[in-house]
């Protein structure tokens, strides 16, 4: 029978092929929304919901840049693409997505679980990685500032 | 166990980008698609597992590639600021005619 996971995981794939299949960037920058969007409501589905939010909310930042960027680069113009190249792609897409919703390759039970909590996982296993992580992203901040100011001065 | 198909499907989805498309910011996605892929595997074994732990391992493997996007799409927008060029092959030239001069 037909479930939601299928139905998410379809959408997963058509999308995602759509994203770089389509040539016009904003459509493109749309379709990676909904593959991300999809990805999300796929983790909801595994019972794995702060995964699911995480997905959700670092998706919205990165489609928002995606976005602006695409807006960017789509004030160049160029030739449009066919609606029979559309077509063809998604029906690809959806032919792509079957072995996905289709094959099962089994299950395990090699390995037990030790029966963490989130909380307990995030700040008991993987509190350095979590300092870290604070740290990498200061550092990207400082460095996205210092690359695009660099250009403006040298503009 | 099914979803180790899609995580499989969404890598072969962006080599092919990688491989075919020569527009950065096609690259980029393409790039996110395969980042994509590998964190679904901590999140299906942790649900399959019953285990928090792939959960927490997505939330850091997410942000290091948030900032990696970040990074690059700064980049990007850049070199079309600078140069007009959104294309890596025509960065590629930019970058060799300023060599031979």
């Amino acid at each position: 029978m037909f479930a939601y996971d299928d139905l998410f995981v379809l959408v997963v794939v058509v999308s995602a092929f759509m994203a770089l299949h389509l040539e016009n960037a904003t459509h493109a920058a749309i379709s990676f929304a909904v593959a991300l969007t999809a990805i999300s409501a796929l983790y909801f589905d595994l019972n794995a919901p702060f995964a699911a939010i995480f997905q959700l909310v670092v998706g919205a930042g990165t489609i928002a840049i995606f976005f602006l960027a695409s807006e960017m680069f789509a004030q160049k113009g160029g030739k449009m693409q066919s609606l029979g190249s559309k077509v063809a792609g998604a029906i690809l897409a959806i032919g792509i997505s079957i072995p996905s919703i289709v094959l099962d390759i089994g299950k395990i039970a090699f390995v037990k679980s030790n029966g963490l909590s989130f909380s307990s996982a995030l700040w008991e296993s993987r509190a350095i990685d979590v300092i870290g992580q604070g740290v990498v992203i200061l550092t990207l901040a400082i460095g996205a500032v210092m690359v695009l100011k660099k250009s403006r001065k040298e503009g | 166990m099914e979803h180790i198909v899609l995580s499989l499907t969404l890598l072969m989805i962006g080599m092919y980008g990688l491989i075919t498309k020569r527009d950065l910011l096609k690259t980029l996605i393409s790039i996110e698609l395969i980042a994509a892929a590998a964190s679904m595997n901590f999140v299906m074994f942790s649900s399959i597992v019953g285990d928090q732990l792939g959960q927490a391992f997505f939330i850091l493997m997410l942000s290091v590639d948030t900032s990696m996007t970040a990074i690059v799409i700064a980049l990007v927008l850049v070199s079309y600021r600078e140069l007009k060029v959104s294309d890596a092959m025509e960065l590629h030239k930019f970058k060799r005619d300023r060599d031979e001069k």
